[in-house]
């Protein structure tokens, strides 16, 4: 079989503030007092990363959040370039790290899909062959010829993928943030991807969604803290990657390199015992240290509390309708605070995603961070021992019997 | 099956190897890129194209009211207008193409850190969208000149060449000045300044005969010095071109070179320092 990907000991360093753009002071005055801030501010993103795809294959590339799957992704796609080592790549590719790069609100819609193909490497000729389809694929035929800053932001992002499905490259590498649309959307374009596997294309797919990586790979690349745990069979790497990321609790996230115009620079779940172990109907707060680099209007925080199931069982939001955060540059501090916390006995993450609602952008997306115990030991009820299919979160009720003189229970009753 | 596509990504690359195939491989993407800017330049905006002549007659009537009535340089015997508008021609393709390539790639930040090509393909594009300006310079003077029944000079052939040289000179700064903006936000100030100081440093408004001989050979280390008196003496002719010019014109080339190596050396470290 034809290898269609080489990667060969690829490493990756970061000087951490060192490199940043910042005013010329700055850098004269690093330039005179090198030795003094070199050690600390080196930071190895990827190491020794060597790994090879067949032509035809479909591989995932997994990891928990800073385990270098994104910065593997961009050099893959040339946006930056290795510290060491070589990647040979046998075929045209093409990377596809979000939907819509480079369109323009004044445009029309037909400008931008001639935009949009070539700053993804199609030729012009390429997407005047493929027009009818991308605009029939896009279902905002009607509006072709209207500047896109008339458009809704559902209609900006079928126009945009409309253009990536029909990219016909020989490799694709695509990132996780696709992930963006409504649901049946969502489902076209997987269905999309899988056509283009199916086809005999290799495909490199990074994701932490298991499922969407289950769906569409037959073998992956685990990365752990830079390095290279495993590459296998689908199934027997997202074991592993599960079994690894449910031992030992640890509310807190923490991430002092992040590189988006707002990321998350901490993440606590605080109250209950040490942040990690919380009891039912009591209070539990999410704290964020959000950095801000460049302000972004439109800003929208959400995040999901999700069982060892991995069924989102709590959903709480701060959309910039209702508060702007993003408005203004620098560091803020949010906290969301839930006044009584009714979730089942249970280990619990959050998921969070950071998004920009007028650029149609998901800014960052924290999977399955800050882990937590939930306990229901504080409440009554002796009879029967708690299965862990009982429910997934447990209400306050009040029970009455009615009659000529009502009598109302409160439930579930609290332990002393 | 034809031969595979094959791309090679290496940590170590020479920094004076130039992929020039490549660069070629991008054209679509680079017309496209072109197109867009001109579009986007005029959208929305009431008078459109009517923006590109109203400000070099402003700064005209500016120049006549001064230079032309007040101090009366010699520009030997010139219509002062046509004389002005001649150099202006030159300075203000250089003027606009430095602003828009040195602020390119800081400009299309989001799309660099998304995806990849030559970069050089921006602040290229920048300066294809400069020639409405310079076209748009040309028929201005081509009117004024035929107000004032001036003839068209016999070098006139010449004014290509001059303005491949313009171009060059533009695109370096450009190129010089949107890789050194990645690295140090500072430069993003400097563009202004220097279009400022280099309005009066150039013989634009007088000839560069009237600098005095001791300071000419440091006169034309400016390399639009020689660029805008070749421009004007293809234009409207007058006297011959000093030949402190090729100093204007060495310079030139110089910046390209060692523009492009620059910026080739700082694009692979964009995406990580944007």
């Amino acid at each position: 079989m034809n290898r269609a990907i080489e990667v060969e000991a690829i490493s990756k360093k970061y000087e951490l503030g060192r490199q940043k753009s910042g005013s010329l002071g700055e850098t004269l005055r690093h330039t005179f007092k090198r030795d003094k801030i070199k050690d600390d501010t080196e930071f190895w993103a990827l190491k020794d990363i060597s790994f090879q795809v067949n032509e035809g294959e479909a591989v995932g590339i997994i990891g928990r959040n800073g385990a270098g799957k994104s910065t593997l992704l961009k050099i893959l796609s040339r946006i930056t370039y290795p510290t060491s080592g070589n990647i040979k790549l046998f075929g045209r590719v093409s990377s596809l790290l979000e939907v819509g790069t480079g369109f323009h609100p004044e445009l029309s819609g037909r400008e931008n899909i001639y935009l949009n193909g070539t700053i993804l490497g199609m030729r012009r000729s390429e997407v005047k062959a493929k027009f009818e389809e991308i605009v029939e694929f896009s279902g905002v035929s009607k509006f072709i010829d209207t500047p896109i800053k008339h458009y809704s932001s559902g209609m900006k992002v079928r126009l945009a993928f409309a253009v990536a499905a029909h990219l016909e490259p020989e490799i694709l590498i695509i990132d996780e943030v696709l992930a963006v649309g409504d649901f049946d959307f969502q489902k076209k374009c997987l269905g999309k991807m899988q056509q283009v596997a199916g086809e005999g294309r290799t495909v490199l797919f990074v994701s932490h969604n298991m499922e969407a990586v289950q769906k569409l790979t037959s073998s992956c690349v685990y990365l752990v803290e830079g390095r290279l745990n495993c590459m296998s069979d689908t199934k027997s790497v997202i074991g592993r990657y599960l079994q690894r990321s449910e031992s030992g609790l640890n509310s807190t996230y923490y991430n002092r390199v992040g590189s988006s115009d707002i990321y998350m620079k901490e993440i606590k779940v605080a109250r209950g015992f040490a942040g990690v172990e919380h009891s039912w109907g009591n209070e539990l707060t999410v704290e964020f240290d959000i950095v801000i680099n460049r302000e972004t209007k439109g800003a929208c925080l959400s995040f999901q509390i999700v069982n060892a199931e991995n069924v989102n069982v709590g959903y709480y939001w701060l959309y910039a309708s209702d508060y702007d955060f993003g408005a203004r540059e620098g560091e803020i501090k949010i906290k969301c605070v839930i006044p009584e916390a009714k979730l089942f006995e249970g280990k619990y993450w959050i998921t969070t995603w950071l998004s920009d609602r007028s650029g149609l952008r998901l800014i960052e997306n924290l999977d399955r961070i800050c882990s937590f115990d939930f306990h229901i030991n504080n409440i009554v009820h002796d009879e029967y021992p708690w299965a862990p299919s009982d429910a997934t979160y447990l209400d306050k009720a009040n029970w009455v019997f009615e009659g000529s003189s009502p009598i109302t229970i409160k439930m579930p009753r609290l332990r002393q | 099956m034809d031969k595979k596509h094959f791309t090679l990504i290496s940590s170590s690359r020479p920094w004076w190897k130039i992929d020039l195939k490549e660069f070629l491989d991008y054209r679509d993407l680079f017309l496209v890129l072109t197109y867009k800017d001109i579009r986007v330049r005029y959208a929305q905006t009431f008078l459109g194209l009517a923006w590109v002549v109203v400000q070099p007659i402003v700064t005209l009537f500016i120049f006549t009211l001064i230079f032309g009535k007040a101090i009366n340089v010699d520009t030997g015997g010139v219509p002062y207008p046509i004389f002005a508008l001649a150099g202006m021609s030159a300075w203000n393709y250089f003027a606009f193409v430095m602003a828009q390539s040195g602020g390119s790639i800081i400009g299309a930040q989001d799309m660099v850190k998304k995806i990849y090509f030559p970069r050089l393909v921006l602040p290229l594009s920048k300066a294809i969208v400069g020639l409405v300006d310079f076209v748009v310079a040309l028929v201005l003077l081509g009117v004024v000149m035929l107000y004032y029944q001036q003839p068209f000079s016999s070098n006139v052939g010449f004014v290509f060449v001059f303005f491949l040289f313009n171009f060059f000179c533009s695109l370096a700064m450009g190129v010089w000045l949107s890789a050194l903006t990645i690295r140090f936000r500072d430069f993003q100030h400097v563009v202004p300044f220097m279009v400022q100081i280099g309005l009066y440093a150039s013989p634009i408004a007088y000839p560069s005969s009237m600098v005095p001989e001791k300071w000419q050979l440091y006169y034309y280390l400016n390399p639009m010095a020689g660029i805008v008196e070749g421009m004007r003496w293809s234009l409207i002719g007058g006297v011959e071109l000093s030949h402190y010019s090729y100093i204007s014109f060495g310079i030139t080339v110089l910046l390209f070179i060692t523009g492009v190596l620059y910026f080739h050396r700082t694009e692979r470290i964009i995406a990580d320092i944007v």
